[in-house]
């Protein structure tokens, strides 16, 4: 115990020492909110300069061939609008740059859905400035006999729904049903992400710096993994706190600010639904598939030779869990699909199929409880698997541990 | 009689369907350094991990001081592999410290000892710096540190002066020397016969998983008629091709 006690604090530390682990995560959430923010900023100031040229622009040329374009509309746009007959007037004129633009509504644009621009410049602001005015002609000129301006902000704008759901009789919460275990699906792929490979580099390291043999003289293969195993899963935790505590600072400033948590699509947090049967099982689909790959991965290190070659092998596995998103339509409306059972209990995808349908719900209990089963006898295969191929291949140094040999008695 | 350290009867070793070790059988005793020969695949380091319960013998009995090893019981036993390193990353005092505990050491005797071993082969000044910081012959000081910690009874050493200087090599058969001393049994794996000629007490050849001489300096040479170990250890591996030239 005292050995695996050892092996576990080694392990960890070696790994939370290393200053990647700590750029890693810092880096994360400021990568990913700088993207967020000049993602936000970029498409605002786009859009702004975009509606900035559409209301500068005065030397365009509106002809109406559809008789659905109302005069006062274009007349309070600030542009004229001229007969068919001077289109191929006004086209010459935007070819020599005496107009800026000439939008031409043909007649047939209820069947086609189209209509032509021409443009004196391939200045791509203009352009767009240009398509921008000449929608918002078309689509006010066809709400306009609506009349009344709250018709015509319904029509353009839509209503939102306000969904009541039953689920055998009971009154769901609807999409708060979703949000607490659909959270542990997010949290497998920060888990995936972040801490999948440390099992990979812990075992591949060991065998290429040669320390591997002098270990096993005083440790059993299989303290090992479980010590390397348990090391990673607290890694995984320091993890997980780390961003806690980022998120709850985040939220600190942000009140402190004079700011309001808003939650994106207006969530109430008040409102959210803890369901135990749900959460637990959610939990125990991390858990199993956190350690059903990290079984996969040491399985990986342990019968390649080199981190480099670990590496390549391990490509495949890292791509694994996101297999799901091509299937994801089946996946959320049709779970008797036979490629949605196939995936739901196919090791190397049931992880993120079973924990999205334990999200939605579309698993009966017993349904959900059987993928876990299967879910954890693949992980004690894979755990068994890593255990005994680490058996074969830790000391060998020159080449990849073949699978027959690691099956062979 | 002295009771052997080690005492290996009738083992036999195969590993996916290759005979490795046919029917091997040696004893090595305390304060005694044994000299164990072969050439490269000739199963000398087949043989050491199976009596440190790396490898499982397909047949025969593997006993250090009197019980099979394992794990738990290694650790009385020093062991410098031929496939040597250490974490690169790690600092050499934490490393000797995890391979004390590891040797069923407590944290604080482990540290102690590692900074004693440090002071004795004047490394004491890097005991916080990475490994990979050190030259090469640091590096294998640090691992013989690691070998001779929690005071062992039995010392397997696999060509431990490969790549050293001879000042590095001299300080390093001068710590073998005082173990010998203090009666550890040392296994000396080597392909340099000076070093066996000036170490051993007692010797094993092993050619092809066999043993081909066996016994004290002096019984080898005279059985052979010779009076250099690199002669005979040169005359047993041309066998073969004498044989194959009849």
């Amino acid at each position: 115990m005292s050995k695996l006690r050892s092996v576990i604090r080694h392990e960890y530390m070696t790994i939370i020492r290393q200053p990647s682990f700590w750029i890693s995560m810092v880096a994360f959430p400021i990568i990913f909110g700088a993207i967020f923010g000049l993602n936000y900023f970029s498409n605002t100031s786009g859009t702004a300069r975009i509606e900035e040229v559409a209301k500068n622009l005065e030397n365009v040329a509106i002809v109406d061939e559809s008789e659905l374009i109302s005069e006062d509309v274009v007349t309070g746009a600030g542009l004229e609008l001229y007969p068919s007959s001077e289109k191929e007037r006004l086209q010459q004129s935007v070819q020599d740059g005496d107009v800026e633009a000439l939008v031409v509504y043909p007649e047939n644009i209820t069947k086609d859905r189209a209509y032509l621009v021409y443009l004196a410049s391939p200045d791509f602001s203009t352009s767009s400035g240009v398509g921008s005015l000449a929608d918002t002609i078309l689509e006010t000129s066809l709400y306009l006999p609506l009349g009344d301006q709250d018709v015509i902000a319904l029509a353009q704008q839509g209503a939102s729904s306000e969904q009541v759901i039953y689920d055998n009789g009971r009154e769901t919460a609807g999409i708060y049903e979703y949000i607490v275990p659909g959270f542990f699906l997010v949290l497998f792929y920060i888990v995936f992400l972040f801490s999948i490979g440390y099992m990979l580099t812990s075992v591949s390291d060991e065998k290429e710096n040669r320390s591997m043999e002098m270990v096993l003289t005083y440790v059993k293969s299989r303290d090992l993994i479980m010590g390397k195993l348990l090391a990673v899963t607290l890694v995984t935790f320091t993890q997980l706190a780390f961003f806690a505590v980022l998120g709850l600072i985040a939220l600190l400033v942000a009140r402190s600010l004079g700011n309001e948590l808003n939650l994106p699509l207006d969530i109430q947090v008040s409102e959210l639904v803890f369901d135990p049967l749900t959460i637990a099982f959610a939990l125990g689909f991390l858990v199993v598939g956190f350690l059903l790959f990290a079984g996969l991965m040491t399985t990986v290190a342990a019968i390649s030779p080199s981190s480099k070659e670990a590496n390549n092998f391990s490509v495949v596995f890292y791509l694994a869990p996101w297999i799901p998103f091509w299937f994801i339509m089946p996946i959320l409306t049709d779970p008797e699909n036979p490629v949605v059972r196939f995936l739901t209990y196919f090791p190397l995808t049931s992880p993120v199929v079973a924990l999205v349908r334990n999200t939605i719900g579309n698993m009966s209990t017993l349904e959900t409880a059987f993928a876990l089963v299967v879910m954890t006898i693949f992980m004690v295969l894979s755990i068994a698997i890593a255990v005994r191929a680490f058996s074969r291949g830790a000391l060998e140094f020159s080449q990849t541990i073949k699978l027959s040999s690691i099956l062979k008695k | 009689m002295t009771k052997p350290i080690v005492s290996v009867k009738d083992f036999s070793l195969t590993i996916a369907g290759k005979k490795i070790v046919k029917q091997l059988d040696f004893e090595v005793l305390p304060g005694e350094v044994f000299a164990f020969l072969g050439s490269n695949g000739s199963g000398k380091t087949s043989t050491i991990r199976s009596l440190l319960g790396i490898y499982q013998a397909t047949t025969g009995e593997l006993h250090i001081d009197g019980q099979k090893l394992t794990p738990e019981t290694a650790s009385r036993v020093g062991y410098l592999p031929e496939e040597r390193g250490l974490y690169a990353r790690a600092k050499v005092l934490d490393t000797m410290i995890y391979f004390g505990e590891l040797k069923g050491m407590k944290r604080q005797d482990a540290k102690r000892e590692a900074i004693a071993f440090l002071e004795r082969v004047e490394l004491s000044d890097k005991a916080n710096v990475k490994i990979k910081k050190l030259s090469g012959g640091q590096q294998q000081k640090v691992q013989l540190g690691v070998a001779v910690m929690g005071d062992p009874k039995l010392l397997i050493l696999d060509e431990p002066t490969k790549g050293l200087d001879p000042v590095n090599r001299k300080l390093l058969l001068d710590i073998v020397d005082e173990l010998q001393q203090k009666g550890v049994a040392v296994i000396y794996i080597t392909h340099l016969m000076e070093e066996v000629e000036r170490l051993a007490d007692r010797l094993l050849v092993l050619k092809d998983g066999k043993a081909r001489a066996y016994g004290t300096v002096a019984k080898v040479k005279k059985e052979f008629n010779s009076k250099s170990i690199e002669d005979i250890f040169v005359s047993i591996y041309n066998e073969k091709s004498a044989e194959a030239a009849k």
